[in-house]
């Protein structure tokens, strides 16, 4: 088969593994990092994970087909040659052969189409299977082939494919091992879980079988389990660990000031916005033009999250497929602006009463900021008023129906690695996660010529198209995106963090 | 037979707090299926997960499926990890434990020996800076006085770890904080009690026997604060196991009260409700168990019991 595919991404593969493999000639593994997360991952089963923390670990004890660098952009990993058949059918991919697991069995292509078709079984029930609908099934054809099968054309099958979520689990274990597999899962990536005491800590060691690109640089990495913000901080002021994720606004400047540590804000994929439920005045543009200029975005970013944030430029976050990212000039602060566009679509001053809910404690000062919005609403003479709720009743009206929702607004985050992901759930016309009741015929046309399209330029015009669309016609009130913040020890050099809170271990050394 | 009887009717309590914790999943805002799938997922994948969870079966079944997870660990797992929830349990359960009890057993040690000090120095500067510093003990919010413990032992002094459960020194300034109620409590009991009986007849009469002063504080005084002293320990050691849902999280410790604020805010439900069941169990048990215990040390109360 591979002789009838279109290669149209081997020559930038081979480039890329050549000048990985010139950087490959690594010393031996030195040193135990100490990192301290806020997160208990509980599963690393990668079908079940959802939290960065468990990313972390899935890139490092797990291969996939392809994998994401610090960008996102989209690298090969276990695959050597890849193409979709002429109808876009078919997407084949050759791996590399003679590959095995961390407890022996071989990671041949009947052991990925396993792993994919756990992925994609409805009995599974992995979470993100949606995501993967247009696939219909993995096939091994031989050792080293696997044919996905399509269910729907999908152009951007490579970044679904370089997701953790799509990594190599081995099923063989899985069946021997059962839940216990979630938190010592056998992959064939530079390490392997050594030990993993629940809600506390889990070790990571060199895999000894481990035959690719980004071989194990640390003897080990300890990862510490510490929810509570003042005291993950002191672990990282007194040294205890080298790295310290979520680092609140409050304590950068403390962690500053250390003489062994700063902090590090890689950007974030993370998009904040307030999701209008588009009826009532919410329907004219000018309202929503107006609400879109009464906030200033710079002053909340430094004065509630301590410069955590970066003011919107789009509706998708950075690293959201940048190649197809569209930004645009910043959003002015005009309340003046604002209160003649409220004027001219007929309302008085506080004659348009709108409700925005928000949740508690899941995204940077969420509250604060829900304050601070109602507030500048209430400047231009619009009687707002922010209902700050838990975070389930947060999750269901976010996800009710525009029809059945009985406020305006909601503060939400969005962050998915795909474009298409991302704005298909949120503005195809009746869509589940469309929940501002969004309708446009040419965005939906649109949206369904980017999914089915494998060119890259096409794709490049066509989401660009839709980005325009939803930037002008303002169907949120755009806020920014997050900005991590993580502690340092000036002792590890080589650390990164990806636009998906995805940290990266692959160049990280010690020096003690 | 007393003993039975308590259990029989310890019973009727736990089939309640059943019944409650089972029911509470549906007062709960939000659809559970839906805080698990996330706001991004599709209804098709809610409905997968709420099959999965067993949601759309009729509450009656539902309720019978809970109970026979308490005896086949294979039917209660954890929707977050898949593993039994007993194995989670059993895992954590030690950690709370050893807080929870060497926190008590420091408390007590403190506490009694700071109050007999106060006691036999009742008006003196020793007694004001230990009542005031009792007062504080008692007023101090846990989470406060355990984010003080890690800033001045281990920020500042430089003496303990911060947070984690690697080690016995880990433990230090958890058991440190969590001793303070108790500590403070047990004080401010025993001063009260002995100051109480200091001038009775009975203690001369024990001093008249040649003991001395300790012996007589020791055996006879302290022995009529016992009573009184084993229900507030009761008590404490019940609240220190609800506290320590606050004292896991900040000493960074995976307890119990960690594994339930964590199953909260994933709505693992399964874990939140045998969890709280095993609360409420410990909670009767603990009540048995100081009920013995006061009966063993008071002569009229067993005689009480044998009247009835």
């Amino acid at each position: 088969m591979p002789g009838t595919m279109t290669r149209f991404f081997i020559s930038a593969a081979t480039a890329l593994s050549l000048s990985v493999s010139a950087g490959a000639l690594f010393a031996a593994p030195e040193g135990v990092l100490r990192v301290a997360v806020g997160a208990d991952p509980e599963t690393f089963d990668p079908h079940f994970n959802d939290l960065p923390t468990g990313n972390t670990v899935d890139k490092l004890v797990l291969e996939g087909l392809f994998r994401l660098d610090n960008q996102n952009n989209v690298l090969p990993e276990l695959a050597e040659e890849w193409g979709f058949s002429d109808d876009g059918m078919t997407f084949t991919v050759k791996i590399k052969p003679d590959r095995v697991f961390s407890n022996g069995d071989p990671l041949d292509a009947a052991a990925v189409a396993a792993s994919f078709n756990r992925l994609l079984d409805p009995e599974v029930g992995a979470i993100y299977r949606g995501l993967y609908s247009s696939i219909g099934e993995a096939v091994a054809t031989d050792d080293t082939t696997v044919e996905f099968k399509m269910a729907t054309p999908n152009g951007h099958i490579l970044l679904l494919l370089s997701s953790t979520t799509a990594t190599i689990v081995n099923t063989k274990a899985i069946e021997t091992m059962g839940a216990e597999y979630s938190r010592m899962p056998v992959g064939s990536g530079p390490y392997l879980v050594e030990s993993f005491v629940g809600g506390e800590r889990y070790r990571l060691v060199p895999n000894p079988t481990y035959q690719g690109d980004y071989p194990a640089t640390l003897e080990a990495i300890d990862f510490l389990v510490v929810p509570e913000d003042g005291s993950r901080m002191a672990l990282m002021e007194t040294g205890e660990v080298h790295i310290v994720e979520r680092v609140p606004p409050e304590a950068v400047e403390t962690i500053n000031a250390l003489p062994q540590a700063e902090v590090i804000q890689p950007p974030s994929m993370f998009s904040i916005n307030m999701e209008l439920v588009l009826r009532g005045p919410l329907e004219d543009p000018k309202v929503r033009e107006a609400l879109n200029l009464s906030l200033d975005r710079e002053g909340m970013v430094q004065g509630i999250l301590g410069g955590l944030g970066t003011v919107s430029v789009g509706m998708v976050g950075p690293g959201t497929q940048d190649e197809l990212r569209r930004t645009y000039d910043p959003i002015p602060f005009d309340p003046v602006r604002a209160k003649e566009l409220i004027a001219e679509a007929g309302y008085q001053p506080g004659q348009i009463e709108l409700t925005m809910t928000c949740p508690t404690g899941r995204y940077i000062k969420d509250v604060q900021v829900c304050q601070a919005v109602q507030a500048q609403f209430q400047a231009i003479g619009v009687n707002a008023k922010a209902n700050i709720v838990d975070r389930g009743t947060w999750s269901n009206v976010a996800a009710t129906p525009p029809a059945d929702r009985t406020d305006n607004m909601a503060l939400l985050g969005r962050a998915t690695a795909g474009i298409d992901f991302t704005l298909f759930r949120l503005f195809s016309t009746g869509v589940s996660a469309n929940t501002t009741g969004f309708s446009d015929p040419k965005v939906d046309e649109l949206l369904l010529a980017g999914r089915s399209t494998t060119d890259i330029d096409k794709q490049r015009e066509i989401y660009g198209e839709i980005q325009d669309i939803i930037w002008d016609t303002q169907p949120f009130v755009f806020l920014w995106y997050q900005k991590q913040a993580l502690g340092v020890a000036d002792s590890v050099s080589g650390f990164e963090v990806q636009p998906n809170e995805t940290m990266n271990f692959d160049q990280v050394r010690l020096t003690e | 037979m007393f003993v039975l009887n308590r259990l029989a009717a310890a019973l009727p309590t736990l089939f309640i707090v059943s019944l409650l914790v089972f029911w509470f999943v549906d007062l709960i805002p939000g659809d559970p299926a839906r805080i698990l799938a996330g706001p991004m997922a599709s209804q098709d994948e809610v409905e997968v997960i709420r099959d999965r969870m067993g949601l759309n079966e009729p509450g009656p079944q539902r309720y019978l499926h809970f109970v026979g997870g308490l005896f086949d660990p294979d039917i209660a797992v954890s929707l977050r990890t898949g593993r039994p929830v007993a194995t989670e349990i059993s895992e954590r359960l030690p950690n709370t434990l050893i807080i929870a009890i060497g926190g008590l057993a420091l408390g007590v040690i403190l506490g009694t020996t700071t109050g007999i000090i106060c006691a036999l120095r009742q008006g003196t500067w020793v007694d004001t800076v230990i009542t005031i510093l009792t007062l504080g003990g008692i007023s101090m919010p846990i989470y406060w006085l355990g984010l003080l413990c890690i800033w001045l032992f281990a920020v500042h002094l430089g003496w303990l770890p911060a947070a984690g459960a690697e080690s016995w020194r880990h433990f230090v300034l958890p058991i440190l904080a969590v001793a303070t109620r108790p500590a403070a409590t047990f004080s401010r009991l025993v001063t009260a009690s002995l100051l109480e009986v200091m001038g009775r007849d009975y203690l001369d009469t024990a001093r008249s026997k040649g003991l001395t002063e300790a012996q007589v504080i020791l055996r006879h005084a302290l022995r009529n604060s016992l009573v009184a002293a084993v229900s507030v320990a009761g008590v404490q050691f019940g609240a220190m196991l609800g506290g320590s849902v606050i004292t896991e999280t900040v000493f960074g410790i995976p307890g119990i009260g960690r594994l339930l604020v964590d199953a909260v805010s994933r709505a693992d439900y399964p874990v939140i409700q045998y969890s709280i069941l095993m609360f409420a169990f410990f909670f009767v048990v603990i009540n048995l168990v100081t009920d013995l215990i006061t009966l063993w040390l008071d002569p009229r109360m067993r005689q009480n019991v044998r009247a009835r």
